[in-house]
């Protein structure tokens, strides 16, 4: 099973990278987080978000990341020490 | 003082957007017999499903569907269908709502509809023995881009209660609105961490056979335990401004 971190995206610094405050890591997770993890996603499950990256700008990234609490499933680091994880939004603050 | 909230069937709908006031009571919009008798019927027929928070009720929302669209409105149709023919030969609690909102708003009221589809025009919630709903707020406006109602201004919900339980089952209405920053105090299924609403002033509404609860739903609510073999049993629906002069809900 994949680590799995949960938190608010505070800053999308490309098309597929965000900053995000940890706020959430599962308790079997093999792995401690940082408070403060930069992301890289492979894969977004948010269906506004384009899986072409070619389709997608870092404004649109904002208007559908930015604040919102996301759920990261981790596959690894990549060299510029980001998290490589698949993202969604997790659950409902309410509804 | 949060106690001393604004409880009467008045016009003071602009203090419940601006959240001056979190909400507004109005008592016996159904009588008794007929909640009792549409409990009645609801129970002879209801097929529940799990919701977010909760684990039954009869109706489809929107927090079940957040990216999938199209699902929400093939079960839209369904649970509608199915809500109308529960109250099709006895009274609609819906007509009553949507008659006192209207009144109280001066606005028209209908259910919403995006690309000829319809919304999900109400839930029915049943609370057994120990159910409970977590610290949480309902904002579409944040969490549902994709849906048009998510654009609509002033969003309001609407519960009415048709069943009391034993004991238990009040909302919890916290003198504490929804910011975006929240988020960080999220819980990763449902609602939010209890830490936000630390120390702040709350009002508890008993869940009174008949009665109406205009909420804003941006203020942090939650839902007591219920105790006993009597069920809660609520309707309810969100609304907000699609027009100047028309109020749509959905859920």
């Amino acid at each position: 099973m994949a680590d799995i971190i949960w938190g608010t995206v505070t800053k999308v610094i490309s098309i597929n990278a965000f900053e995000m405050n940890v706020s959430h890591q599962k308790d079997t997770n093999n792995d401690s987080y940082q408070d403060v993890e930069e992301i890289y996603f492979t894969e977004v499950d948010i269906p506004s978000i384009p899986a072409d990256e070619a389709s997608r700008n870092v404004s649109d990234i904002e208007q559908n990341l930015k604040d919102k609490f996301v759920k990261c499933e981790i596959s690894g680091r990549n060299s510029e020490n980001r998290l490589v994880c698949v993202v969604s939004h997790s659950g409902a603050g309410g509804y | 003082m949060f106690s001393q909230l604004w409880q009467k069937h008045n016009l003071h709908t602009e203090d419940l957007i601006s959240g001056k006031t979190p909400f507004i009571l109005i008592p016996n919009v159904i009588s008794k017999s007929t909640c009792a008798s549409l409990s009645e019927k609801i129970f002879k027929n209801y097929k529940t499903i799990p919701g977010p928070g909760m684990k039954n009720k009869i109706g489809t929302s929107l927090g079940s569907h957040i990216y999938e669209k199209s699902k929400y409105f093939l079960n839209s149709k369904k649970s509608n269908t199915y809500t109308q023919n529960i109250f099709s030969d006895s009274h609609s609690p819906l007509k009553s709502m949507h008659q006192i909102i209207s009144q109280t708003f001066q606005k028209q009221i209908s259910t919403a509809s995006e690309n000829e589809m319809s919304y999900s025009e109400c839930v029915i919630r049943i609370h057994n023995d120990r159910d409970s709903v977590h610290l949480h707020r309902d904002n579409c406006n944040f969490e549902m881009p994709d849906y048009t109602v998510s654009k609509y201004k002033n969003q309001l919900s609407a519960i009415l209660y048709l069943q009391s339980p034993e004991s238990g089952g009040e909302l919890t209405v916290y003198d504490k609105q929804w910011n975006r920053y929240d988020e960080r105090s999220r819980q990763p299924d449902f609602g939010y961490s209890f830490d936000l609403v630390n120390g702040v002033s709350y009002t508890s509404i008993s869940p009174i056979v008949g009665n109406l609860v205009l909420l804003n739903p941006n203020f942090y609510h939650k839902v007591e335990s219920v105790s006993g073999h009597k069920p809660r049993v609520s309707v309810g629906f969100f609304f907000g401004e699609s027009s100047t002069s028309k109020l749509s809900c959905w859920t």
